[in-house]
């Protein structure tokens, strides 16, 4: 046992020994892995040793696994402008910082953050610091995010900053220093978390050995200190989103999930009365505290950008109030500029009447005569960059100019646009980012790393959250790293000397109190689950009608005129649905099958409406388990790969048939999995109307005053109900019996009667508006055609009358809708809330 | 003089709105030479009056909320303005334009009269090259900013066609600079670049100019519109100074100023979000007259 450790032992230590020698970091920047002399660091070789102790084998397993972790849990981003968002490209090796280096880390960005606030405070407030000229005026009214009208303004809860980041990075010296501020609506804390989960479980042991702090308790306290300074007790805490399209999207729906934040845009919230409220299905309700994404220039259309639509209108009115608390306060971010940052040591001595406990990388701003000089004097020993923005203001798409690499023509021009126009610029120490392991192709590699740590204000001062995220770059040389195509993320350890205690975000030293309903469903989910789960049950209706139309195609009564006759009308009514072109109509019904099943460009067909419902399910993605959001995936990956080559007549049959069944899949896991009061009943009132509308429709065409046996087999067919009608009647179909198992069976559950049942009891367990105890719009519509459907006489109804159902029920949409669904400007119907909660 | 303002703005909507809220920047200022003798704005369907605040620029807004259903909203305002301005300095007192750019550079303020916010690229004001070398022809080393000023707003009036079919709302002020022509509200954007580029402070004011009517003519009701020009900042001891590119003058007595901001963005006149959908239209009309005291 102990000879067979040790020979592993010696084969990892080859390995590591290998990875090492292979290992060739420049000497221009320091190095995690190997010091100064090239020697690996302790904390290094321990984690190393401990990772080729897994084995080859071994290690790819463990990587794979995670790897299937992120596509299960689906951590994506998007590249800006991308349709598509890509999976999250998580790096394998951490960050390994050991405690007594964070301690200092921890330390300087504690006393930053309180530093940046305090200067907030004076922007917005006194401007004594501009008044005494520690911070030039010019030097705050560049930055985009010098947001006026916040000028004045006390902020609700005492704070302007809450939640802040600092981009590091080691200097030449191998000293943390930080190289940008971000104050805005800082992100990566969610994928930080994400890391941690993939990372923690791909490799437990190492985890666990290397006494690696928790996340956790930054995340329970930034949230605890939150809801403290709303105005209410147990307030409402929403995180604002700019929406699926935004670059981090995922981050923010998983943190909010991850802390138990109602995760809202700009149109969930309406201001009224001077306050915020989230329109919810049981009218609005008061928000109390907004974690902000959207940048400050899209907070509020009335206040700052007309054209934003990812805002609310009012919100400042709000805050002006006293009303919101709101996390980072719009404006903070005129911090984050370079301007501002290479006046901190000034302001720290002269705010604080400390020095910074961790340095800034060297910046100089050319608004002021005297430094412009000094810059220009030396310009090859620079790099020069934007003052406020992210490109090199007269240098195209530039982000930046090294002083020491312009051409004669370039020198010129930068330096007479530094004379007209000073404020527009800083330079900087042109160093390269210091450099960190990364595994690629088998192969430790160093790469240039930028690593962002978090602090949040609490009532006792600044806590940081212990590790961070880390952006690795896939250019060697790099100074700069965004999460473009290429780069790369990856989990931050912070190496404790002592055993790291368990924690979670449950809190264990009290009891948590007993949950049942997550707050009102907000009408904008409610709207989208309701339109998910029409659209699911109409890609499935689209999907029988191609089957029993695909069944017949097969049999001999194809040629004779009765069989014809059914085979006419499913291809017509696959034309009249948009499933298939109207260029088909006189074509080949095989043609109009294969359409309807998986033509993109047919906007009724199973794929189109399949990709509908996905869009509804992407908008309250963090309502859906992840089961839910991969079956709906997979049939659209099935009918989508099924488009794109030549398929047989069986293939397209088989097609149809494996997506029924995982559409029946996914309705089992939606009744049995989603709780009832997150919004499953929007859902099931979605399909239900579907059904309903869709059964009617079938009835009309089939059961109608034209009816034979064939068209009647038919309906029988497409609502399943073969079985059924067998059980009951010895002899073929006939017209009455088969018009009451479609429409009035309450026993059916496809036929309408059983539909309109169903949302008889939805609707009336739903929350009114009215205290009167008078039934709103929606309910008395369903009450009364429930009523007829079940008192109704399968022998009256003719095609007429069916219609007439069939319109009752979508003026019953409509009504649900207008009820449950409105989120305009102001709230539409009930513009009086019946209790502001 | 005291001016009698009539301004009316109406919006019809192709189908209902059930609600709106709206933002108003309507009321004249009452600074600068301007005194305001009374001004109100009357709604229809009428308001409920959520706040009446000065912003940042020291513009009044009245924002408000109709929650009512309408295919019409009216907003009117009915102002009565005193303007007595101070002559122009001369301009050649002035100081240096590159002595007026470092000093806003290094301005200790924050206040809204601070040169500072006026010299950075703003929504509707990006600066470009072209601009900036138009500018340039007109300030040559060490001359005083408002001669400077001066023969840029004469340039800009020659250079340039007033062309109310060129330009509309949203037509980018490069785009503008390239045809050489637009209106009032162009010419004061591209004015603002051209100084910006420089390093110079300038400002955007909204407002009214007065019209005579031809000889012989009546004045046409409603005729007038509104107007836009540019605050150029010469110094601490001078402030800002208003000129108007589009008709090559200094502002006088016969400028209303409604509101002042970095660019239009700043002085939109209505701003409102509504909850309906389909198409609308707007249709103002302005009468400006000596008040008949």
């Amino acid at each position: 046992m102990f000879a067979e450790r040790d020979i592993e032992s010696d084969e990892a230590a080859q390995r590591v020994a290998a990875w090492i020698a292979d290992y060739a970091p420049s000497h221009d920047a320091p190095d995690e892995l190997l010091d100064g002399d090239g020697r690996p660091r302790e904390r290094w070789r321990q984690f190393l040793h401990s990772l080729a102790a897994l084995g080859d084998a071994g290690l790819e397993q463990r990587f794979a696994a995670a790897a299937r972790r992120i596509d299960d849990m689906g951590i994506s981003y998007r590249v800006h402008g991308e349709a598509k968002e890509r999976s999250w490209p998580l790096g394998r090796l951490p960050l390994l910082i050991p405690e007594a280096e964070w301690r200092d880390i921890a330390a300087g960005v504690a006393q930053r953050a309180e530093l940046l606030d305090q200067i907030l405070h004076d922007i917005y407030g006194d401007a004594r610091l501009i008044a005494e000229g520690v911070l030039p005026a010019a030097a705050v009214a560049g930055s985009q995010n010098f947001i006026r009208p916040m000028c004045g303004v006390a902020p609700p809860g005492g704070r302007w900053l809450r939640f802040y980041a600092a981009d590091l990075g080691r200097g030449p010296d191998g000293n943390w220093r930080v190289l940008g501020d971000r104050a805005q609506a800082p992100s990566g804390a969610g994928y930080a978390l994400e890391n941690r989960l993939v990372l923690s479980r791909a490799l437990p042991s190492l985890y666990r050995d290397m006494n690696v702090e928790r996340l956790a308790p930054f995340f329970r306290d930034f949230r605890a200190s939150i809801s403290r300074v709303a105005q209410r007790v147990d307030p409402r805490i929403c995180l604002l989103t700019p929406g699926p399209w935004s670059e981090t999207y995922s981050e923010q729906a998983h943190l909010a999930r991850y802390l138990g934040l109602a995760l809202v845009e700009g149109e969930d919230l309406v201001a009224s009365d001077g306050k915020l409220h989230v329109r919810t299905i049981a009218g609005l309700k008061r928000a109390d505290v907004i974690w902000r994404r959207v940048d400050a220039d899209w907070c509020d259309p009335l206040e700052q950008n007309a054209s934003s639509r990812l805002g609310v209108a009012g919100m400042f009115d709000a805050i002006r109030k006293g009303a919101v608390v709101v996390a980072n306060m719009p404006g903070a971010g005129v911090i984050e500029s370079r301007a501002l940052m290479s006046l901190t040591p000034e302001l720290s001595q002269r705010v604080l009447g400390e020095s910074l406990k961790l340095s800034t990388i060297e910046t100089i701003w050319c608004g002021r005569e005297k430094e412009r000089r000094q810059v220009i004097d030396a310009l090859s020993e620079f790099a020069v960059v934007s003052a406020f923005a992210d490109r090199l203001p007269g240098f195209g798409e530039r982000r930046e100019a090294l002083g020491g690499a312009l051409t004669d023509a370039e020198r010129a021009r930068l330096i007479d646009a530094m004379h007209q126009r000073g404020v527009d610029y800083v330079a900087q120490e042109p160093t390269r980012l210091s450099t960190t392991p990364a595994w690629i192709e088998g192969r430790l590699s160093p790469r240039p790393f930028v690593l962002r740590v978090f602090a949040a204000a609490t009532p006792e001062g600044w806590t940081v959250m212990p590790g961070g995220f880390c952006r690795i770059s896939n250019q060697p040389g790099a100074r700069a790293v965004s999460m473009d195509a290429g780069a790369q993320s990856s989990d931050v350890w912070v190496l404790s000397n002592s055993p790291i205690k368990w924690s979670t975000l449950l809190p264990s030293d009290e009891d948590p109190p007993i949950v049942r309903a997550l707050g009102n469903l907000p009408s904008r989910a409610a709207d989208n689950l309701f339109w998910m789960g029409r659209y699911l049950e109409r890609a499935e209706a689209t999907l029988r009608v191609v089957r029993t139309l695909a069944a017949r195609l097969g049999q001999p009564q194809h040629i004779d005129p009765q069989g014809r006759q059914s085979i006419e009308r499913l291809a017509r009514l696959l034309i009249a649905w948009g499933a298939a072109p109207e260029e088909l109509a006189d074509i080949d019904p095989t043609q109009i099958a294969l359409a309807a099943t998986v033509d993109a460009d047919a906007y009724g067909s199973a794929l189109s409406v399949l990709r509908s419902a996905k869009r509804a399910a992407s908008i309250v993605r963090e309502r859906l388990s992840y089961d839910v959001w991969q079956l709906v995936g997979r049939i659209e990956t099935r009918l989508t790969r099924a488009g794109a080559g030549a398929i047989t007549e069986p293939e397209t049959l088989e097609i149809i048939e494996r997506s029924l069944h995982t559409l029946a899949a996914l309705s089992g896991l939606i009744d049995e999995n989603f709780n009832r009061v997150a919004g499953w009943s929007f859902i099931d009132l979605g399909r239900r109307i579907e059904r309903a509308i869709g059964t009617c429709r079938f009835a009309r065409q089939f059961a109608g005053d034209e009816a034979t046996v064939e068209t009647l087999d038919a309906l029988l067919d497409l609502l399943d109900s073969q079985i059924t009608y067998r059980s009951r009647y010895i002899a073929g179909a006939a017209l009455a019996p088969v018009l009451d198992i479609a429409m009035l069976d309450p026993f059916n559950p496809r036929s309408v009667a059983f539909q309109a049942m169903r949302i008889d009891e939805h609707l009336a367990a739903l929350p009114s508006l009215r205290h009167d105890g008078v039934m709103e719009p929606p309910r008395r519509v369903s009450v009364k055609l429930r009523a007829e459907l079940e008192s109704e006489d399968a022998r009256r109804l003719d095609a007429s009358i069916i219609l007439a159902i069939e319109q009752r029920l979508m003026s019953l949409a409509d009504k649900i809708a207008e009820r449950y669904f409105a989120h305009g400007a102001d709230g539409a119907a009930n513009s009086q809330p019946s209790r502001i909660a | 003089m005291i001016y009698d303002i009539a301004h009316r703005t109406t919006y019809k909507y192709d189908a209902p709105v059930a609600s709106a809220r709206c933002a108003m920047r309507l009321l004249p200022r009452n600074d600068r030479g301007q005194t305001v003798l009374s001004s109100k704005i009357e709604l229809s369907p009428s308001a409920e009056v959520i706040s009446d605040r000065i912003d940042f620029h020291g513009n009044r807004v009245c924002e408000a909320r109709i929650l009512e259903p309408h295919t019409r909203l009216r907003i009117a305002l009915a102002a009565r303005v005193a303007v007595e301005r101070m002559p122009p300095p001369a301009p050649a007192l002035t100081p240096a334009w590159e002595i007026v750019r470092n000093a806003a550079y290094a301005s200790d303020s924050l206040a809204a009269s601070s040169p500072a916010h006026y010299i950075y690229a703003s929504r509707h004001a990006p600066l470009f090259d072209a601009a900036t070398d138009y500018a340039r022809e007109s300030f040559a080393p060490g001359r005083p900013i408002l001669e400077g000023a001066m023969e840029l707003t004469n340039r800009i009036h020659a250079d340039f066609a007033y062309d109310p079919d060129a330009t509309h709302i949203a037509t980018p002020i490069v785009q503008v600079f390239e045809s050489r022509r637009g209106v009032c509200q162009d010419f004061a954007h591209i004015m603002i670049a051209a100084l910006r580029g420089l390093g110079l402070a300038a400002s955007y004011v909204s407002g009214y100019l007065r019209t005579y009517a031809a000889p012989g003519q009546a004045r046409l009701e409603g005729a007038d519109s509104t107007h836009a020009w540019v605050s150029v900042w010469c110094g601490p001891e001078f402030g800002f100074f208003d000129l108007d590119p589009t008709n090559a003058m200094a502002v006088g007595n016969d400028h209303i100023a409604i509101a002042i901001g970095r660019d239009y963005a700043d002085v939109s006149p209505i701003d409102g979000v509504i909850l309906g959908a389909g198409n609308q239209d707007l249709d103002v009309s302005v009468d400006v007259t000596e008040a008949a005291i």
